[in-house]
């Protein structure tokens, strides 16, 4: 380890689909984003739906296969790892869904899919397998009785929870959060919310926690990066961008009330990539042309 | 009828089917290629349907005849499903070139009709009857990868599939383990509507006279009959039995098919798939 050490660096990152048959159009859902987190920090990332959040974090993981761009987790750039490294690299990030429902497979008892990463990775035998299953589903407040259930015999809330215990039974350095609670009811959302910051501290995690809800991001992130169309316009401490925000998408944003997306704007036109100057220490906007 | 009735009675009917032909040789009274008498008896204690032209006894061909059909349209549906079951995992979950070449080449396939071109080869070739049925088995798996595939595709993207590749699982293990067991039910169906499809063209061949020879059918009993008069001698019991025999298995097939079908779409839906 040499100078400072973030443990995600990415840079440069670039996703397009292209959609249509008879018409190609691609479409750039995230283009040219770099950004860093450090140790037992979480990055908030906001943006209106369909600005590229989900995208941008599918593809750091390799989920997505990025265009261009690359993705160095504490130490190794996963953009350059063969796919069977890659493989053996997952265990170390882990991803969680905005729908704890689709996340788990609706065949298999919740013992079952919790044991699942552990035996792929074969950690340990079947006793020390069943132990640490045990463990990991009192870790996330679930208990004996659940361990016989399936994905519908279960509350959303308490499904995010397994799914929770399944990605912890790794013990990941990095975790992308995709929405893990927009689609919960509000009295859960806190208890979830607070779960995955707990465990996230208690072992050790950066997170990127994306969400639309500012309330969420406050509640969760140290610093928050603010996403539009595809780039990341601003970024800084949360306290900082959400109370002092310099660019004007982020005005818009922080003008409306909590869990209301904004209207788009219309989207500025930018010649180049425009710079990112530093207004603060640490808090950086997109230049505008405006 | 309440459905769980219907559910029941189609099952209870292809069970005691699977009975008959499997117990042939001990509920049969006669030997099926035997010469037990008269030709062309009327029905009597001695003979319950009768004997046929060459005096055969009709009761212990119509027993016989059982095996034929079941073996064509099981064997039949096991292959259409084991290759469209395989081929739609592995099309549909990889994608891309492999997955647009396999359509393309369905698409092709499909447009060649089965019966016909099982005619055609039955007729050149004079194939057994476990040639016949995994024929028809491979000809009918183009529309069983079709149907698996599409569901693979939904599967595919789904959060737990996606989850499980995060974990760091192999391409070959999430096929396994997490696509297989959701499209279980789906080639469940598949293969009760393959089997009922392949004994109806079992014994539309057997009917035109290119079934297999050396076995008992109803398809050529139905023929044989036909073809000396039956119809016109008012030989019934020649003639409606066999055709009785396949109306209901095709029945009770259909009716589990679709039992089944109910049964899983609105699982499908809770999966949102
Ligand atoms: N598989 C795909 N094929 C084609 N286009 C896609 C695909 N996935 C996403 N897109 C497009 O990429 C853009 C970004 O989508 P993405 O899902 O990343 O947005 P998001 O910020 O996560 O939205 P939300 O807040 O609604 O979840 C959208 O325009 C979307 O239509
Ligand atoms: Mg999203």
């Amino acid at each position: 380890m040499h100078g400072v050490c973030f443990m995600i660096e990415v840079n440069n990152i670039r996703t397009s689909f292209s959609t249509g048959f008879i018409r190609r159009r691609v479409v750039r859902a995230v283009d040219g984003v770099s950004f860093q987190v450090e140790e037992d920090e979480t990055l908030g990332l906001v943006g209106e739906s369909g600005c590229g959040k989900t995208t941008l974090g599918r593809s750091i993981l390799r989920l997505i296969e990025p265009d261009e761009g690359r993705v160095v987790v504490n130490g190794t750039d996963i953009t350059a790892l063969s796919r069977s490294d890659l493989r053996r690299f997952r265990p170390r990030m882990q991803m969680i869904f905005q729908d704890a429902y689709a996340s788990l497979n609706p065949r298999m008892r919740v013992r079952e899919s919790v044991a699942e990463p552990l035996k792929i990775h074969r950690m340990g035998d079947r006793a020390a397998i069943d132990r640490r299953v045990r463990e990991l589903v009192e870790e996330v407040g679930l208990n004996e009785e659940h361990l016989n259930r399936r994905p519908y015999e279960l509350s959303g809330g308490q499904n995010q929870r397994v799914v929770l215990a399944r990605v912890l039974a790794l013990r990941p350095e990095f975790i992308v959060a995709d929405e893990p609670t927009s689609a919960l009811d509000v009295s859960v959302q806190a208890q979830i919310l607070n779960l995955i910051r707990d465990l996230g501290q208690e072992y050790h995690m950066s997170c990127l926690y994306i969400s639309h809800d500012l309330g969420v991001i406050r509640a969760i992130s140290n610093r928050v990066a603010v996403m539009l169309e595809g780039r990341i316009v601003e970024i800084g401490k949360t306290a900082d961008v959400l109370d002092r925000p310099s660019h004007p998408y982020t005005r818009r944003l922080v003008a409306v009330p909590v869990r209301e997306t904004p209207e788009p704007l219309e989207s500025p036109v930018f010649p180049a990539a425009p710079a990112m100057v530093e207004e603060r220490p640490g808090h950086w906007v997109e230049e505008t042309t405006a | 009828m309440a459905k769980r009735t219907v559910l029941a009675a189609s099952i209870g009917i292809i069970l005691a089917y699977c009975a008959v032909a499997l117990l042939a040789p001990v509920i049969a009274p006669y030997d099926p290629h035997a010469i037990t008498g008269a030709p062309l008896c009327p029905p009597d204690p001695e003979h319950l349907l009768g004997t046929n032209d060459l005096a055969q006894d009709i009761f212990s061909r119509l027993i016989w005849g059982t095996r034929a059909t079941l073996l064509l349209g099981f064997i039949g549906a096991a292959v259409t499903v084991v290759i469209g079951t395989a081929v739609g995992i592995v099309s549909g979950y990889y994608g891309g070139m492999v997955d647009e070449a396999v359509m393309r080449l369905i698409d092709v396939a499909m447009t060649i009709p089965i019966f016909p071109l099982l005619l055609i080869l039955t007729t050149f070739f004079r194939p057994g009857i476990y040639i016949t049925a995994v024929l028809m088995g491979l000809l009918g798996s183009f529309q069983g990868v079709r149907v698996i595939r599409s569901q693979v595709l939904s599967l595919a993207v789904a959060d737990f599939v996606t989850g499980t590749k995060a974990l760091g699982a192999g391409d070959g293990y999430i096929m396994a383990r997490h696509i297989l067991p959701n499209v279980l039910p789906l080639a469940g169906v598949k293969f009760v509507i393959s089997a009922q499809h392949f004994m109806l063209i079992g014994i539309g061949l057997g009917f035109l006279g290119i079934g297999d020879p050396s076995v008992v059918d109803w398809g050529q009993m139905i023929n044989r009959a036909s073809q000396n008069g039956a119809m016109i001698l008012g030989l019934w019991w020649w003639l409606i039995p066999p055709g009785l025999a396949v109306t209901l298995i095709s029945l009770a097939l259909a009716w589990l098919g679709y039992a089944c079908e109910d049964e899983i779409n609105p699982r499908l839906r809770l999966m949102r798939v």
